[in-house]
This record gives structure tokens, C-alpha cells and sequence, in this order.
């Protein structure tokens, strides 16, 4: 599903992001991406919706070489990967369900099918009465539950949540993580989950990699924090 | 979906009205200077032909050279931008001097010097374009002061040709000026349309996030763009219409004299407009092409 073979990222400013990197992960796998500020987690991601090319190697995702696409084919291609973010990024001005339904619209589906979409995923997330409220009258886990239904309403193959519980309390850290659970389980999404929250990582166990300035310093199938200290 | 990047467009000047206003004002004024300039240059182009048709150079010919006349034709054909030269013999000239007299007193008066015609041979020089006449008449000048052959060389309106000189000069100022204001105004609309986008940078990170593609994102900036610039152009088109038809009216048709006749404003008056409102789209649209494309390109 997403394949990183002998991955480097240099910036156009000269600062090294990743050193061979090599990650194989299936389809259907839950990981965790783990490592301080500065260790190269947001280049990842970064490479893998497409923003950056990587400097040698190659980022393989839904079997196409990301590197190599056109400017034009970007676009197209991202609508196979959903992404989550720490500030969920809502339109404040919208309400919860004019937000799912917009992810919808600029990809021109039409509008009886995103009707029905924008329902299943508000069930899904559990936020099925609060299509008519707005982002500020919700908590932040819900708001997060939004961000969430969007991002999966185009049935994208891989779900990639930067650090998502980043701004929630521990209570409303577990709610997403399960519903990324379910999510992952229920239809076979890929996740891809860039965090630093140890308290989760050793909770809900999982397949996790360990990034520091720029190397894999571990990946272990088992799962737990690592602290890895030169 | 063709509607929504007009709807956002609209929604876009509305937002920061104060400075889609103040680009609008900058299209403007660039586009009535612009105007200005295209009516003023259009007109002069056409006093130029008016006038350069009619310009004859006249040279007569010296009595002790009335021999070589063939030869001093060959000669004068022969200088740069000579269209044509036709000799006009002594008796004709005096036949227009006295044509050239009303009263039919004078004429009697003047009449017992045919005998003893006091006028030259004269060849009358036509310049291919109103530019040669100065130089054929410089060359034409050096013939007489060398002696070969020439009396006199006179040309009429060396002053209309200096006012045909100085409006090539506006014409040059009125371009610099006229680059340089479309310039502002390109920078003013840009400097709108990154408010725009800085305002709805949240909303199009997660356009691109969902996979809208870069055309989609763009349409609704050039729309907002474009209404700046159409906004910008309605003034001037205005001025330009209702000036130039009261201009041509109060001076009913001429300026200063006869020689200058205006171009008739209908349907010159609406190119111009034309002209006006394509300049206004364009400008709005190169404006927030550049703005949005170099947002756009700090991110694949």
C-alpha cells in the first residue's frame, strides 16, 4: 500500500528532513509514526500526500510512484489519501455538514450522491444530529469527529492523521482513537498516525516507527514508545 | 459549478471592498490616460496622412541650368524617399501667380511681364511619407548651394511638421507613462487578490488536502480579478464615449483649423471602449494569475 524505498529529503535550503528511509506498510495496517520535533515525521507526510518530491528514492502509495507525478496528476491523486490535523482545520463560517459536503463538491460529485455520503459518514463518527451546528459550538473532540468524517467521506485508501489528538484531553484522545480503529477495521483503511503522545502509543498497541533527526531509529511490529537516546 | 467561481468572486471584491476599490481606481486612471493616449495618437496618425499628402517640395530651377533639366530630374528622382517629381515650366508658374491673386485688377497689372516671364522652371518633389520631407529638402538645399543646377527650395508647413514632431514626443512620454501605470495597477490588483487568498488560505489548504485541482481552486481569484478590472473599466469607457462625442460636436468636427480634422466618433468611440474593457480583464487577470500562481507553487 505505501512502499519508501532508499527515501532522502533535502530542502531547497540545505536542510537534510530524512536519510534512507525504508518503510513497507499493507494494506489495512494501522502504524504509528513517533519522533521529537525536528526528526523528519511532517517530511514524511509531506512526501506522501504529495507536497514534496523526495531528493532520491522513491514514495510508492495506492501503487503509484508519488515522486514522479506531474503538478496536474497531484491533485487527482490525492483523493486517495485522507488527512486529519492536530488544528482540524474547519471552515468556521460553515456548519458540520456544509464542511463534509464541501470536501465532496471540489471534487464534483454530485449533489444527491454527497447527501448521502455526508449521512453515512456523520453516523460513522457519531455526529449524526449535529449536522446543522457549527464548528464553534462544538467540543474539540467532536470537532476533530468532523475533521475525521471528512477526511474519509471520499473513501480514500489511506488515512493520514497528524498528530490528532495533539489538542485534546486524554478522554477525547480514546474516543478517536477508537473511531480511527473502527475506522481502520471496518473498511480496511490504511492509517498512518504521526504522533508524540507516548501515553497512546503504549496504550494502543501497534506496529510503530521511530523517526529521529531524519533516520528510522526503530520499527518494531510489537509497538510501545520508544526513547532513543545518542 | 459555473456559478460558483462567480459567486466566490463577487463574495471576494465584497470582502476587502476598501482594496478592490482602490485597485479599481488604479485600472482607472490607468485606463483613462490609456484612452487619452489612443484618441490623441488615432487623431494624430490621421492630420499625419491628411497633411503628408499634401505635402509638395518645391525646387526652381536656376535660368542658367534650364538646359540640364533632364539630367536634374534624373537627379532628384534619385534622392532617398522620392516618391515622384514633375517638372511644371515657367509659364505655368506664372499662370499660378497670377491665379493666385482674386481681383482681376492685378492680374491686368502683372499680365505685360509674360513676355519677359520673371518666374523659374520648377520640379515639385512628393516624399513617399511626411518623415523624408525634411531630408529630401536638406538634400535638395546642398544641390542649390553647390550650384548645380538649383534657385530655391521651399516646402510648405515646416510648423505642422514640428507639431506633427512634438505629438510623436507626447506619444513616446504617453507610452512610458502608460507602461508604467499598468504595471501599478497589475501590482495593486495582486496585492488584492493575496488578501483574498490569505483570508481563505485555510479553505484552500483543504481544497488541495481533498484533491480539488489547481484550476478549480484558481477559477474563483481570476473571476475576482477580472471584476476589478471590468469594475476599473467602466468610468473610462463612460468619459471616453461621452468626451469624445462632445468634443467632436463643440468643435464640430476640426481642431484649430481646417487642416485638422477628427476621426468621426462613431464607431471609432466604441474600439476605443472596446479596447478599454479588454485592457481592464486583462490587467485583472494577469494581476490575480500572478498572485494565485505563486501561492500556488509553494506547494506542488
Amino acid at each position: 500500500m505505501i512502499e519508501c524505498s532508499h527515501v532522502y529529503m533535502r530542502y531547497k535550503s540545505g536542510t537534510n528532513a530524512l536519510y534512507d528511509i525504508n518503510i513497507k506498510v499493507d494494506q489495512g495496517e494501522f502504524i504509528y509514526i513517533i519522533g521529537p520535533t525536528g526528526s523528519g515525521k511532517s517530511t514524511l507526510i509531506k512526501l506522501l500526500d504529495g507536497e514534496e518530491v523526495p531528493t532520491k528514492g522513491s514514495v510508492k502509495a495506492v501503487g503509484i510512484d508519488v515522486g514522479k507525478l506531474k503538478r496536474k496528476q497531484v491533485p487527482v491523486y490525492r483523493r486517495n489519501i485522507g488527512v486529519i490535523f492536530q488544528d482540524f482545520r474547519l471552515l468556521p463560517e460553515k456548519t458540520v455538514f456544509e464542511n463534509i459536503s464541501y470536501a465532496l463538491e471540489v471534487i464534483n460529485m454530485k449533489k444527491p450522491q454527497i447527501e448521502k455520503r455526508v449521512q453515512e459518514v456523520m453516523k460513522v463518527v457519531g455526529l449524526e444530529d449535529k449536522g446543522d451546528s457549527f464548528p464553534r459550538q462544538l467540543s474539540g473532540g467532536q470537532q476533530q469527529r468532523v475533521t475525521i468524517a471528512r477526511a474519509i467521506a471520499n473513501r480514500p485508501k489511506v488515512l493520514i492523521a497528524d498528530e490528532p489528538t495533539g489538542n485534546l484531553d486524554p478522554g477525547k484522545s480514546a474516543e478517536i482513537m477508537e473511531l480511527l480503529d473502527t475506522i481502520n477495521k471496518k473498511y480496511g483503511t490504511t492509517v498512518v498516525m504521526v504522533t508524540h503522545d507516548a501515553s497512546i502509543v503504549n496504550r494502543y498497541r501497534r506496529r510503530t516507527v521511530a523517526l529521529e533527526h531524519g533516520h528510522i531509529v526503530a520499527d518494531l511490529s510489537e509497538g510501545g514508545y520508544v526513547r532513543h537516546d545518542q | 459549478m459555473i456559478n460558483r467561481p462567480l459567486k466566490e468572486g463577487f463574495r471576494g471584491v465584497g470582502r476587502h471592498w476598501a482594496m478592490s476599490i482602490s485597485s479599481a481606481i488604479a485600472v482607472t486612471i490607468t485606463l483613462l490616460i490609456i484612452s487619452i493616449f489612443v484618441l490623441l495618437t488615432w487623431n494624430v496618425n490621421h492630420f499625419t496622412q491628411n497633411i503628408e499628402s499634401s505635402l509638395d517640395i518645391y525646387a526652381s530651377v536656376d535660368y542658367n541650368s534650364e538646359s540640364k533639366e533632364a539630367t536634374l530630374k534624373k537627379e532628384i528622382e534619385a534622392i532617398d524617399g522620392v516618391e515622384s517629381v514633375t517638372l511644371s515650366p515657367k509659364s505655368a508658374e506664372f499662370d499660378a501667380y497670377l491665379n493666385s491673386f482674386s481681383d482681376e485688377k492685378t492680374k491686368q497689372a502683372f499680365e505685360p511681364f509674360r513676355s519677359d516671364n520673371p518666374m523659374h522652371d520648377a520640379f515639385y518633389v512628393k516624399a513617399q511619407d511626411g518623415s523624408k520631407i525634411q531630408s529630401i529638402a536638406d538634400a535638395l538645399s546642398e544641390m542649390k548651394n553647390k550650384g548645380e543646377g538649383i534657385y530655391e527650395v521651399s516646402y510648405g508647413g515646416q510648423s505642422t511638421i514640428s507639431i506633427v514632431d512634438a505629438m510623436a514626443n507626447i506619444r513616446k512620454i504617453g507610452l512610458v507613462l502608460v507602461i508604467g501605470l499598468v504595471l501599478l495597477a497589475i501590482f495593486l490588483i495582486q496585492n488584492t487578490i493575496k488578501l483574498t487568498i490569505s483570508a481563505r488560505s485555510t479553505e484552500i489548504e483543504i481544497m488541495r488536502n481533498v484533491g480539488a485541482s489547481n484550476g478549480f481552486i484558481r477559477s474563483p481569484f481570476l473571476i475576482e480579478g477580472i471584476i476589478i478590472g471590468v469594475l476599473g473599466a467602466l468610468i473610462p469607457i463612460g468619459l471616453t464615449i461621452w468626451g469624445y462625442y462632445a468634443l467632436y460636436q463643440n468643435a464640430g468636427g476640426v481642431l484649430i483649423s481646417n487642416m485638422f480634422h477628427l476621426v468621426e466618433p462613431n464607431p471609432f468611440v466604441f474600439y476605443v471602449s472596446g479596447l478599454l474593457l479588454l485592457m481592464g480583464i486583462l490587467v485583472g487577470f494577469i494581476g490575480s494569475w500572478l498572485s494565485v500562481t505563486r501561492y500556488l507553487r509553494w506547494k506542488r
